[in-house]
């Protein structure tokens, strides 16, 4: 034995210790200082580097640093000094990483088999299937035969691509976006009123106002981080809420008008007369920068107080209160959301708001504004490049001058570019029902879920020769009924830019590996552009950062010209620009609104009053379907047919995890019904079985249902706004009864 | 398929003339190879290009401005703060707490809109698992149809002055922070009895199953410590959430006179320190989204098994010591054996089945250390010290049958002393569940309930080791006395046994009552929710406590006495019938008791 003996350890050291302060259990959730101006973060994924990017879900558009080590992102926090969210997100924001690593991702192309069933398929069988059976159709049926549903969720290059390689590549004529079911009222609202599709704000107007008109928007739920600028804003503002029911927004606001679902339309024009009668109207604005509001004022002179009290169920004095306090704000800004987009009437509800706005001045200056808050991330990308409705740039396809324009940029062939616009949404799946349309490729997102009158969707869907469908999930209702599934990559997984509400650009990167065999929806097309064998067309497109210095080559000149932006690091090195950007020098400052110096897009710069009598709601109660359906959002927690939210553990818990129903006690103490008693609300078209939450935040006659649960959609009306051919989700006939459960 | 080309190259649209391309098409493989190359290449993996890589670049930007800060927090200088801090610095206290006083999150209802980000942040920021969240957001509505209420609520732990989860711990996992009153939970010491998880009004301490713990909000102690916010107050963005210095003394007082919260559990209990704020007028008709879901509650199958076999084991030892004290020695000792060593055998099964409810049974043994505030802990060692006497109460039971040693003097004072130190076991169970102040597990109830189950499963097992003795050791003296107990326990059984049955089925009363009582929330959750389970429960129950009986009373001769192997076949099945019923009336007590929580959401 050495000299030096250990004192010898006692049997107790190898006990575990009486009192335990520390171990193994305590070192999980041991956090530690993080780089990048993170504070503490837990250690397990304490970053080395951090790559900030825009939020895939709404159209706030924030930005998230994406922790990364080795490259590989392992979480996130909200961006602290970018312009959109400030530091701050919504729990969808904080969970997107999370819904990627998902069970049901699609990971290996599907294609049916003769079982009925999705099997296995590789890209190569993949590819030459889909070119063999959407030729095969074209040859047989026409080139019009074969149609494009995409999105406003995946980045403007791929839209951009995607729409080239469809028109010009394959020949189609007819394609649309879910954009149509949320922002196409506005867009045409504002094509009509102000001469192109312009959101006019930036976020700070939300901050700078001192009177905030709200319409058909819970924003509090639907765009948490919008509120949060309203909560910001030090002017006390009066906060207007107009919505029928007694939403999250409506309880913070000063003055909460619940008006009759779908009367919007009387009570603007009722206001705008109240407006006009007691002069409390911006004279000099109208006469220099608008068109129309001599035949406007006559218009609305029929809406008397009485009219407009009957239509909306408000008595008078709240519509008089309404106009003083559009009168008293010096900056009013007026918001609407798809209480107003998803209607029967929509534009011209949207028209009636930005009337309000042209008449009272409160445009073009901080806190003003007739503002259309968007629904997807990516809807205003879509707006503009998904060369659907409009050709590229916001261009029309029937304008042969158009046409030249984009075959220059692009270097194609102008006899490729159609000269008709595509059919809306609507019109296409009508033209299944025609059979004139056979094939259709869905990229991300979820018509048999989310499209109105869901049973018809569905039918409709089952008719086609050959359904493609490419989505992130494989388990989607629509991609359940796909002969073909392509498994496409998600947010974090690729590249591109997304355009926000307020019309700011802002990038999504690369931060994981995509699962399988999972492709970016850029690659996709690409492949499919090589299989088609109409590559050579899209030559210049072989990467999204590529394809982005086209597309700013096809915004030259046009209002949303973004041609002064240099490229990707440009875009992050600002926090995002908004357009226009045509140079620093011209498009200075990081928050930018339109029509500063009074001129709007039509040729003669000026605005116009745009109106129209109200129509009668398509789908009216009656005795046998006494109450009014409105649909909505659930909690900011759920992300519409919930393919991504769903998969996030944390989100899940943050919802209601089975399908509800919303009814006010008086209307259930009718029905019989208790709280939490299973009934079924039946409508013309269907049934959705729900439980029941009784609660005076719905008005008597009227129940409301998320638009996440699945059944929702079987109930609804399909009833369309002419002008802009948004569904009218929030507003069908139904009735209500106790469930029996199948004995 | 492989025919592809050839319909490319015939068809007659000009789109497809790229004799190139069309020879592509036959081997889109590389293409295939080379997108899925670039799919799986992350920026970072770029390193060997010659540019900066994409990775490199975007994440420089940030960094950059960040040098500063990066710097400090490599040197752990709290002096520069991180990004967020400006945000969070006035949502913050500008002192620590001083003597009576301590932090506690600070709630403006006002602000909180229900966004839940709050829950997002701290199971992001906090590192929590996939299934994991410390915060909720539950929803308060109210109001009539003109004037409607509703209002979204914020709430984790609430720090409590008296914690209820700390005073239950029976392993001292528990630390109130004496400077900044933060309730910790110690992971590594924490064995996983989740008594914390029932104890706690508020449901905030959650079992972590798959690492045999509990965890729970520390209110970011850490972040805390060196002048950050904790994940919620830096998330919020409508700055709903608040850290504030409270007074103790002015917490304890208005617990005395206002509920913190409508609808939230009575703070008397537990001194919880959150603070809800609003200037807005609640209605008095305020009710949680989900006051009318009926959710089950974990049934603790381990705890079912372990209640019940200790209250028959101590239920014996009490019954045959009552016996034993009646009637004279000669005629008791000969069944003692049996009976002592069935009990006994139960007794070290039901403390085995306990060990297995713990997430980290091998940390048992650190069950006493609460012994001076945790009724888990008492009841631990009373059924230890119990377990202990039965044995050498057994053993000295063996050797006196045997006839080595005579002990007989000793067996009578043994078995009031294992019965009375069963019996105080027994009381712990009770307080265990008292202690939550939950109504369905009232001290009343839990003590008539445990109470009447170790008098029926006691009686049953010695009219079993009766039995059993009488076969094994017929004599005639042993079948004289046998018959007489015989009718004696069989009258017995049957009256506790209908005496139990009428006082469960009792609670249904409170089906008829207008309020959702705690009791009558109960009585719905096992008849909607859980009616297999009830509708056995009875059946059981009274098959072999009151039919069974019934049936041998009938079958039992005036004078003679029953074949014993008649009598076998009864008794068996009388006790595995009813042991069967009290374990599902067990469950039943686990699952339809009416768990206090704060406010939730629509389910």
């Amino acid at each position: 034995m050495s000299g030096q003996s250990r004192p010898p350890r006692s049997i107790m050291s190898f006990l575990p210790p009486l009192r335990a302060h520390n171990g193994p259990l305590t070192q999980h959730l041991v956090l530690e200082p993080g780089r990048f101006g993170l504070g503490l973060v837990p250690a397990a994924t304490n970053p080395d580097a951090t790559a900030p990017m825009v939020c895939g879900y709404c159209s706030t558009g924030c930005s998230l640093d994406v922790h990364l080590r080795a490259g590989h992102a392992v979480g996130l926090t909200p961006t602290a000094d970018y312009p959109v969210n400030q530091g701050m997100a919504c729990p969808k924001g904080w969970e997107a990483l999370a819904v990627l690593d998902s069970p049901h991702r699609a990971t290996v192309p599907l294609i049916r088999n003769a079982k009925d069933r999705l099997e296995p398929t590789d890209w190569h069988t993949a590819m030459l299937h889909l070119v063999q059976r959407f030729r095969g159709i074209q040859q047989a049926h026409g080139q019009h035969a074969v149609a494009f549903l995409s999105s406003g969720q995946i980045a403007t290059e791929e839209l951009a691509l995607l729409g080239s390689l469809a028109k010009f590549g394959m020949g189609m004529i007819h394609g649309d976006g879910n954009t149509r079911q949320c922002m196409a009222t506005a867009v045409t609202a504002y094509k009509q009123s102000f001469g192109f599709d312009a959101p006019p704000y930036t976020y700070d107007d939300f901050e700078a106002s001192d009177t905030i008109v709200l319409v058909g928007s819970n924003l509090c739920i639907t765009h948490p981080i919008m509120w949060q600028r309203v909560m910001r804003n030090r002017h006390s503002p009066q906060i207007v809420v107009i919505d029928p029911r007694v939403t999250e927004t409506a309880t913070q606001a000063t003055l909460h008008l619940p008006i009759k679902p779908k009367s919007d339309l009387e009570l603007f024009y009722g206001v705008a007369r109240i407006l006009i009668e007691r002069g409390w109207i911006d004279r000099r604005f109208i006469e220099s920068h608008t068109e129309g509001f001599e035949a406007f004022a006559h218009f609305v002179q029929d809406y008397s107080l009485e009219r407009v009290s009957a239509a909306t169920g408000l008595p008078p004095d709240s519509l008089e209160r309404l106009a003083h306090v559009i009168h008293q704000g010096r900056r009013v800004s007026f918001w609407w959301t798809m209480g107003v987009n998803q209607s029967y009437q929509g534009t011209r509800t949207a028209q009636a708001i930005i009337n309000l706005a042209l008449m009272t001045g409160n445009i073009g200056r901080p806190g003003t504004g007739a503002n259309s808050i968007t629904g997807q991330c990516n809807a205003m990308g879509s707006r503009l490049f998904s060369n659907t409705a409009s050709l590229l740039g916001g261009r029309e396809f029937s304008n042969p001058d158009h046409r030249r324009e984009v075959a220059r940029i692009l270097e194609l062939d102008e006899a490729l570019i159609p000269s008709q616009p595509s059919w809306p949404y609507h019109q296409i799946l009508e033209g299944i029902l025609r059979k004139e349309i056979r094939g259709l490729w869905i990229v991300c997102t979820n018509p048999a879920h989310s499209w109105i009158n869901q049973h018809q969707v569905r039918d409709i869907l089952s008719r086609l020769d050959f359904l493609v469908v490419q989505d992130m999930y494989a388990n989607t209702e629509t991609a359940q009924i796909a002969h073909l599934v392509l498994p496409a990559a998600g947010w974090g997984e690729k590249d591109g830019t997304f355009i926000n509400s307020e019309r700011r650009i802002g990038r999504i990167k690369k931060v994981r590996q995509a699962p399988g065999q999972a492709l970016a929806d850029f690659a996709i097309f690409r492949l499919v552009a090589h299989y088609w064998g109409c590559a050579a067309l899209f030559r210049q497109w072989d990467s999204p950062e590529a394809v982005f210095q086209l597309l700013k080559r096809l915004s030259t000149g046009q209002p949303c010209d973004f041609s002064g932006i240099d490229g990707y690091q440009a875009l992050e090195a600002a926090g995002g620009i908004q357009w226009p950007y045509r140079d620093a020098s011209r498009d200075a400052g990081q928050q930018r609104r339109l029509f500063e110096d009074g001129r709007f897009f039509h040729p003669d710069g000026r605005a116009r009053f745009v109106f129209e009598p109200p129509r009668p709601q398509p789908e009216p109660v009656s005795s046998k379907f006494p109450l009014l359906l409105l649909t909505g959002r659930g909690s900011a927690a759920q992300w519409h047919t919930q393919t991504r939210t769903s998969q996030s553990a944390v989100l899940r818990k943050l919802s209601a995890m089975t399908p509800y129903v919303e009814i006010n006690p008086a209307d259930a103490r009718a029905a019989g019904i208790r709280p939490g008693d299973l009934v079924d609300v039946v409508s013309q078209r269907g049934r959705a079985t729900a439980k029941a939450c009784l609660t005076p935040t719905v008005q008597p006659g009227q129940i409301y249902m998320p638009m996440h649960d699945e059944g929702t959609n079987r109930l609804t009306h399909a009833a369309f706004d002419p002008y802009s051919s948004q569904p009218s989700y929030k507003c069908c006939a139904v009735r209500i009864e106790l469930h029996h459960a199948p004995a | 398929m492989s025919s592809l080309p050839v319909r490319v190259a015939e068809t007659a649209d000009p789109r497809a003339l790229w004799p190139d391309q069309v020879a592509q098409a036959n081997s889109g493989t590389w293409l295939i190879e080379m997108l899925l190359r670039e799919q799986a290449t992350l920026p970072a993996v770029e390193t060997a290009v010659e540019e900066p890589s994409a990775v490199e670049r975007f994440a420089s930007q940030h960094a950059m401005g960040e040098l500063a800060r990066e710097a400090a927090a490599a040197t752990g200088d709290v002096a520069a703060q991180p990004a967020p801090a400006s945000h969070y610095r006035a949502l913050l206290p500008a002192t620590p707490p001083g003597p009576g006083q301590q932090y506690a999150f600070e709630v403006d209802l006002d602000r909180c809109s229900g966004c839940k980000a709050c829950v997002a942040a701290c199971h992001a920021l906090n590192g929590l698992d996939e299934h994991e969240t410390w915060r909720d957001v539950g929803l308060l509505v109210g109001g009539t149809s003109s004037a409607p209420v509703l209002q979204h609520v914020t709430t984790a732990c609430h720090h409590c002055l008296e914690p209820a989860c700390m005073i239950a711990c029976p392993v001292e996992a528990y630390v109130k922070d004496p400077i900044t009153g933060i309730v910790k939970h110690l992971d590594d010491q924490c064995f996983g009895c989740q008594y914390c998880t029932l104890a706690c009004p508020y449901d905030v301490p959650k079992y972590h199953a798959s690492l045999g713990i509990v965890r729970k909000c520390d209110m970011c102690s850490s972040r805390l410590a060196v002048g950050q916010a904790p994940a919620c107050v830096q998330a919020c963005p409508h700055e709903a959430i608040r850290i504030q210095l409270v007074d103790l003394q002015q917490v304890a007082d208005e617990a005395e006179v206002a509920p913190f919260l409508p609808a939230a559990p009575d703070p008397q209990f537990t001194l919880p320190t959150t603070s809800f704020r609003t200037r807005r007028a609640m209605p008095r008709n305020m009710l949680p989204a989900d006051y009318y879901e009926l959710s089950p509650q974990h049934p603790h199958w381990p705890l079912v098994v372990m209640l019940v076999l200790t209250q028959l084991s101590v239920g014996a030892f009490c019954v045959s010591a009552v016996l034993n004290q009646l009637l004279p020695r000669a005629e008791w000792t000969p069944f003692q054996p049996i009976q002592a060593g069935l009990a006994l055998c139960v007794g070290l099964l039901a403390l085995a089945a306990s060990v297995l409810h713990l997430g980290r049974p091998l940390l048992a043994w650190r069950g006493i250390l609460g012994i001076r505030h945790s009724w888990l802990s008492r009841e631990i060692l009373a059924f230890g010290l119990f377990a202990l006497l039965a044995t050498l109460y057994f053993a000295a039971v063996m050797v006196t049958a045997a006839g080595a040693v005579d002990l007989s003097a000793w067996l009578r004072p043994g078995a009031a002393v294992v019965s009375a130190v069963g019996a105080i076991g027994l009381f712990c169970s009770v307080m265990i569940y008292a202690f939550t102040r939950r109504t369905f597990w009232s001290l009343g109830r839990t003590a008539i309930r445990f109470g009447l189950t170790a008098a029926l499963l006691g009686t049953a097992t010695v009219w079993l080791s009766l039995v059993l003795q009488s076969m094994w050791a017929p004599s005639a003296a042993l079948l004289e006395s046998g018959q007489r107990f015989d009718r004696w326990l069989a009258v017995a059984l049957l009256a506790i046994a209908a005496a139990k049955l009428f006082w469960e089925a009792a609670l249904f009363r409170h089906l008829a009552s207008r309020h959702m009582s705690c009791l009558k929330r109960s009585a719905l959750l096992a008849v909607r929710r859980l009616p297999r389970l009830t509708l056995l429960r009875f059946v059981l129950g009274g098959l072999g406590g009151i039919v069974l009986p019934l049936a041998y009373l009938h079958a039992l001769p005036e004078d003679a006495a029953v074949r014993p192997d008649v009598s076998l076949v009864y008794v068996t099945l009388i006790i595995a019938l009813t042991m069967a019923g009290e374990l599902l009336e067990r469950c039943l007590f686990f699952a339809a008791v009416a768990a206090p929580r704060m406010p939730g959401a629509v389910k």
